[in-house]
């Protein structure tokens, strides 16, 4: 028998899983890349989870074991990741296509992610399934067990008794940061989501109700997805409607339709879908739309701007939209997903700074009209600290620009069988974010990174990846690259400069822009060819990214001219 | 639907969601050089689907390189 439910939390996901409702009211449902809707009442999804996890366990997986999913269809990943979660193995999502990306640099991705993690089987669909099974021919993947959900869960489920999952177990592996050669998997543990997810959807977080609905097209091999509208609901038992990543990105206003049609109390997402909606939906559209249930509008995972979420609210507000549901956040993987969250329901908190102040690291309020933007995230949750160190590791007082540290039960131990990353990042319980910000007034406000990450459509890249893709390319020296970000109009943008010869100057141009697609799906704003020598280099002979990008910000970096171009 | 007429409504269509103009782009473009993201080139799927009633299912867009292979796919998907 089930234990019978209980006000108090969980201390894991399968306990949460199996103590959710049984009956036909609640549960989730899952619009496919078809547009067609499944409902899964949770009873459904509990009793295939088990099934599920009968078979995993059948093909060689004990507890402890990591399972790859690779699965683009969002309730076949949702099944598959609780039957590996009920059967005691460890899940690691990775992301499921490669539209218009060179199939061998998939392939090559999956490979290393595979690897880090040791798993030793991976489940994927039939339509993925001979991109996947390309694995099989890597060296050491021979013995790597292929799984498609058609086939591997067919028929009467061998016999399996579960194994007791405690709170310390390893929940599953994270592979969102790190560069593509050397992936990091963040290892949550169930303690760590439970805590996390308790803090953000309890009473200090979004307050969740017995009526929310939560909607999402959030891709679900990432934390905000993955976490924040999977894992999470499943723990405090909110019903939530999921559509696919990519039909969203064909049809954006499909976000703002699903919110309508199921009354959808709680969605997520990046700035850059907030701005993307803003533009494409019409007058007309709007009179389709009712967005007056949306209590919560969240953004994160990546820099917010203020103006976005504001231009959001204005064309929504006939619509119904509530300026005070934009709630900006803050978080990252390696503390499961959130960390500060601005308060439910208080209207957003923008302060205007000083840009000449800001350039020495100190958050002058002012009333010019060049003064930036920046949008507070709020304050971190009951039971956890956060701190803004100097490069010393010392405290700095309100209103200095520090490194972002956070501490408590919802930070991670670190990435898998990566003891080094580990250490670089997680100090005395302390995670170090690499990102640059300040606090004023108890709230935190994110302004800037440490590292040199790059983050594209709420995607993080890592520079070095993409200096290594054109280092490779005929005609330009490796080391001789430099990939960074820059704002344009309040948008990351993708900059590559690389040294060359002026002949050469057109058909390198052309060329690394063709390599930066075909292994990342990435298009740069612009390619710069530049003399050889013309990019500074450290002592030695490391190129500069940060001063390249300020050559390039004041317009100080040679660049040869194009033949292509007229003279200026 | 001839092939003159679907180049000239993918250039029109990349066209809108680019804000861009895509008139000098020959059909053995290469995808990267168009300085469309991955998100745009979904979007004009997704629009491609629309207006002409076909359905491109995303794995089939795995590999696909150029303009050339782009609009192939598309009049496979059409005389189905």
């Amino acid at each position: 028998m089930r234990p019978a439910p209980s006000s108090s939390f969980p201390s894991t996901l399968v306990e949460a899983l199996d103590r959710l409702p049984t009956g036909e009211a609640r549960g989730f449902r899952f619009v496919g890349t078809d547009r067609q809707e499944r409902y899964f009442p949770y009873e459904a999804m509990r009793t295939e989870a088990y099934h599920r996890a009968a078979f995993l366990s059948s093909v060689g997986l004990s507890k402890g074991d990591c399972v790859a999913l690779v699965i683009p269809e969002n309730h076949e990943f949702v099944l598959s990741f609780l039957g590996a979660s009920v059967g005691g193995f460890v899940p690691v999502p990775i992301f499921p296509r490669a539209s218009f990306k060179g199939v061998d640099t998939y392939v090559d991705t999956l490979e290393h992610i595979v690897k880090a993690a040791r798993a030793k089987v991976v489940v994927c669909m039939q339509q993925n399934r001979d991109i996947v099974a390309q694995l099989q021919g890597r060296p050491g993947l021979e013995a790597l067990v292929v799984l498609d959900v058609e086939t591997g869960f067919l028929g009467q489920a061998p016999p399996f008794s579960p194994p007791r999952i405690t709170p310390r177990d390893l929940c599953f592996l994270q592979f969102t940061s790190g560069s593509t050669s050397r992936p990091k998997g963040v290892m949550v543990r169930h303690d760590n989501l439970v805590a996390n997810t308790t803090a953000f959807l309890g009473p200090s977080g979004l307050a969740r109700t017995p009526d929310d609905i939560g909607v999402s097209w959030l891709p679900l091999f990432h934390d905000m997805g993955l976490i924040g509208f999977v894992l999470g609901t499943l723990i405090v038992d909110l019903p939530v409607v999921l559509m696919p990543t990519p039909t969203f990105a064909r049809t954006p206003r499909m976000w703002l339709e699903l919110i309508t049609k199921h009354r959808g109390t709680i969605t997520y997402a990046p700035n850059f879908a907030y701005q993307l909606v803003t533009k494409r939906v019409t007058e007309k559209d709007l009179g389709t739309l009712d967005l007056s249930s949306l209590r919560v509008a969240g953004c994160g995972a990546e820099p917010i701007r203020a103006r976005t979420l504001l231009d959001f609210a204005d064309k929504f507000r006939p619509a119904g939209f509530r300026s005070t549901a934009l709630l900006p956040s803050y978080g990252m993987a390696e503390s499961c997903l959130a960390i500060t969250f601005h308060s439910l329901g208080q209207d957003m908190v923008v302060e205007r700074v000083d840009p000449a102040a800001m350039r020495t690291g100190h958050a002058v309020p002012s009333t010019a009209s060049d003064a930036l933007e920046i949008v507070s995230c709020g304050v971190p949750f009951p039971g956890h600290e956060l701190a803004v160190v100097d490069e010393h590791g010392t405290n700095v007082p309100e209103r200095v620009v520090g490194q972002v540290l956070s501490r408590g039960p919802s930070v991670t131990d670190g990435y898998y069988e990566n003891d080094e990353a580990s250490a670089e990042s997680f100090k005395d319980g302390w995670l170090h974010s690499g990102d640059l910000g300040y606090v004023a007034d108890g709230a935190l406000f994110v302004c800037g990174r440490v590292k040199d990450l790059i983050i594209l459509n709420g995607a993080n890249h890592y520079p070095q990846d993409i200096e290594w893709a054109v280092g490779e390319l005929d005609g330009v020296r490796r080391g001789n690259v430099v990939a960074f970000s820059v704002m344009k109009d309040g948008v990351e943008q993708l900059v590559v400069a690389a040294e060359g010869h002026s002949a050469d100057a057109s058909r390198l141009r052309t060329a690394i822009a063709e390599a930066v697609q075909s292994a990342f799906g990435l298009t740069p704003s612009h390619v710069a060819v530049c003399g050889v020598g013309a990019l500074p280099k450290t002592s030695s002979g490391k190129a500069q990214r940060r001063k390249t990008r300020l050559m390039w910000e004041s317009g100080e970096l040679e660049e040869h001219r194009m033949s292509d171009e007229p003279l200026a | 639907m001839t092939r003159p007429e679907l180049f000239q409504t993918f250039q029109r269509m990349a066209s809108e969601i680019a804000e861009k103009d895509f008139a000098s782009v020959q059909e053995d473009a290469k995808i990267a050089q168009l300085g469309l993201d991955s998100l745009n080139l979904l979007e004009l799927v997704g629009q491609m689907e629309r207006e002409l009633g076909v359905q491109i299912p995303d794995e089939q867009l795995v590999g696909i390189q150029t303009v050339r292979q782009l609009l192939d796919l598309v009049e496979r998907r059409l005389q189905k």
